[in-house]
């Protein structure tokens, strides 16, 4: 077979040139194109916080305008992603849903909040988060402390295969140096949650990272029981910030590990550094003094 | 068609198809160009220091992606006790250095030899700066978001499980930092461009490196000068 003299690295140079140029406008998608802090649902809280907490409560109650709990149940999302991003354009419309809100809430009109697209989906985020934790929890069996740890770390393996709490999580009492540090630090997460809300969060995973991790692999009631009372006792013992502050431990133990094997290899570097000519040449020559 | 899609489905599909029918292609058609071109005799001294701790590195490491993508359920045993998750992740991230500091020596040699610098083509350190972004993403990734050997039984062996049996699942990367997106969708221009660059090298799969003594190359030519000398 005849192999022709064909310019593969012509053709690969610029084909370098065109994945270079299309990395460069990745990075940039990602730097400017997405916020930089939190959550989708930190950042959906922090617009509801600012922009809508005036005049909306979740689970509160009626006020100025109506109380959000379960509004995307309710209501078709797409609906409440273009009502949030333009009431005035949506009311001007005569939509039906919109008219009807209008009348109930003595006409006052939702102004518009100059919501970007993105901010707008923040909120459904933020909102959908919180209708999952409203949801009332099923009556749990009685949960077992020491098993939910054991299903925290995987010594236990979750019946529906789901991946263990501790790759991305930690809990103040869990291993030396903590769990994960990927997702929020847990060892408060009763308290801040509460009994129901956390019972709901673990059996109707809707976070987003997590949620498509998690399908098709839900906790049983009796796994969520027994993360819960873990949870529960978790917080008494505190260790908060365990895994936050072992990242440095795992740098300094990682830098040293590299280093020893270079050491390592410096051992290996006489014996590389002469090539096979001076190997012979040297050879020959401590030959030639023993000989003469 | 969202950023998403295209990253995740569209480019892996590409990469997938060239690396494949290139590659193949390539070992029929034109079997001597299958080669990295050694530049051991042009120097040798920062190629050492490189090109071992990066290869070391990256062959161990690219081994245990590997596994965590065969065997997702033994992984996640293995780590179910921290002192194993720890001694896992540590080693990991010692071996990431190790191959961290070696690409980085390479680049060097790339530039700063001007011999080197004579033999080098593009793809050359395009290549070299590609495995070093992988390398660096993938450190950031072992740091900031642990445990990765974990929580990837949970996203990318279904992900990748996914794309290979042709029914994707992009939405499991979807939400991930841009990070590790960043290390994951690396990976796929490493692949489409393997079979166009020195990468092609990997499929002689030269197991028996691992037992043979050091091959050195030589220069012919000063041994025949010595022998004039001598004669």
């Amino acid at each position: 077979m005849e192999v022709k003299n064909f310019d593969w690295n012509s053709l690969a140079g610029n084909f370098i040139k065109v994945v270079f140029l299309a990395l460069i406008l990745l990075f940039a998608y990602y730097t400017f194109g997405s916020p930089s802090s939190g959550s989708p649902a930190a950042t959906g809280q922090e617009i509801f916080d600012a922009q809508c907490q005036s005049c909306h409560t979740i689970g509160g109650g009626n006020t100025v305008g109506p109380d959000l709990q379960g509004v995307l149940v309710r209501r078709d999302r797409d609906w409440v992603a273009r009502f949030i991003a333009s009431p005035d354009f949506v009311i001007a419309e005569g939509d039906p849903i919109a008219m009807e809100l209008l009348e109930e809430f003595n006409g006052i009109e939702m102004p518009n909040r100059a919501l970007t697209d993105e901010d707008v989906e923040f909120v459904l985020v933020f909102l959908e988060v919180q209708d999952s934790l409203t949801q009332a929890a099923e009556d749990l069996p009685t949960g077992n402390a020491a098993v939910g740890e054991k299903l925290f770390t995987g010594a236990k393996m979750l019946e529906g295969r789901g991946t263990p709490c501790m790759a991305c999580h930690t809990v103040g009492s869990v291993g030396q140096f903590g769990g994960g540090n990927f997702g929020p630090d847990l060892t408060h997460v009763y308290g801040r949650y509460g009994e129901a809300g956390l019972t709901s969060a673990m059996q109707n995973i809707s976070f987003p990272t997590m949620k498509n991790v998690y399908l098709g692999k839900a906790l049983t009631a009796q796994e969520a029981a027994d993360l819960l009372s873990f949870f529960d006792e978790a917080a008494i013992l505190d260790g908060e910030d365990l895994a936050e502050s072992s990242t440095n431990i795992f740098w300094g133990v990682g830098s040293a590990g590299a280093l020893f094997l270079f050491i390592i290899m410096a051992f290996y570097w006489p014996r590389q550094s002469k090539n096979q000519t001076e190997r012979l040449r040297n050879k020959a020559d401590a030959d030639s003094r023993r000989n003469s | 068609m969202d950023w998403n899609q295209f990253l995740f489905v569209i480019f892996p599909y590409m990469a997938l198809t060239l690396f494949v029918v290139v590659t193949v292609y390539r070992a029929i058609f034109r079997p001597f160009t299958i080669s990295s071109l050694s530049s051991q005799l042009l120097e040798r001294k920062q190629l050492f220091w490189g090109s071992i701790s990066f290869h070391n590195g990256i062959l161990i490491i690219l081994l245990g992606h590997l596994l965590a993508l065969l065997f997702p359920q033994s992984l996640v045993l293995w780590n179910s006790v921290p002192f194993r998750l720890y001694l896992l992740e540590v080693t990991g991230l010692v071996l990431a250095l190790w191959s961290f500091v070696g690409v980085l020596i390479l680049i060097v040699r790339r530039i700063s030899v001007s011999n080197i610098r004579a033999v080098t083509q593009p793809t050359d350190m395009g290549v070299l700066l590609l495995l070093m972004l992988s390398v660096l993403s993938g450190i950031i990734t072992a740091t900031g978001y642990r445990f990765g050997s974990t929580w990837f039984t949970g996203v990318f062996s279904p992900y990748l499980w996914s794309i290979l049996t042709f029914a994707p699942r992009p939405e499991l990367v979807a939400p991930l930092p841009w990070t590790i997106q960043f290390h994951a969708f690396n990976f796929f221009i490493l692949l489409a461009i393997f079979p166009f660059t020195r990468l092609i090298h990997i499929i002689t799969y030269p197991l028996s490196y691992l037992f043979r003594p050091w091959q050195i190359v030589i220069w012919v030519r000063e041994q025949r000068k010595q022998n004039e000398g001598r004669s």
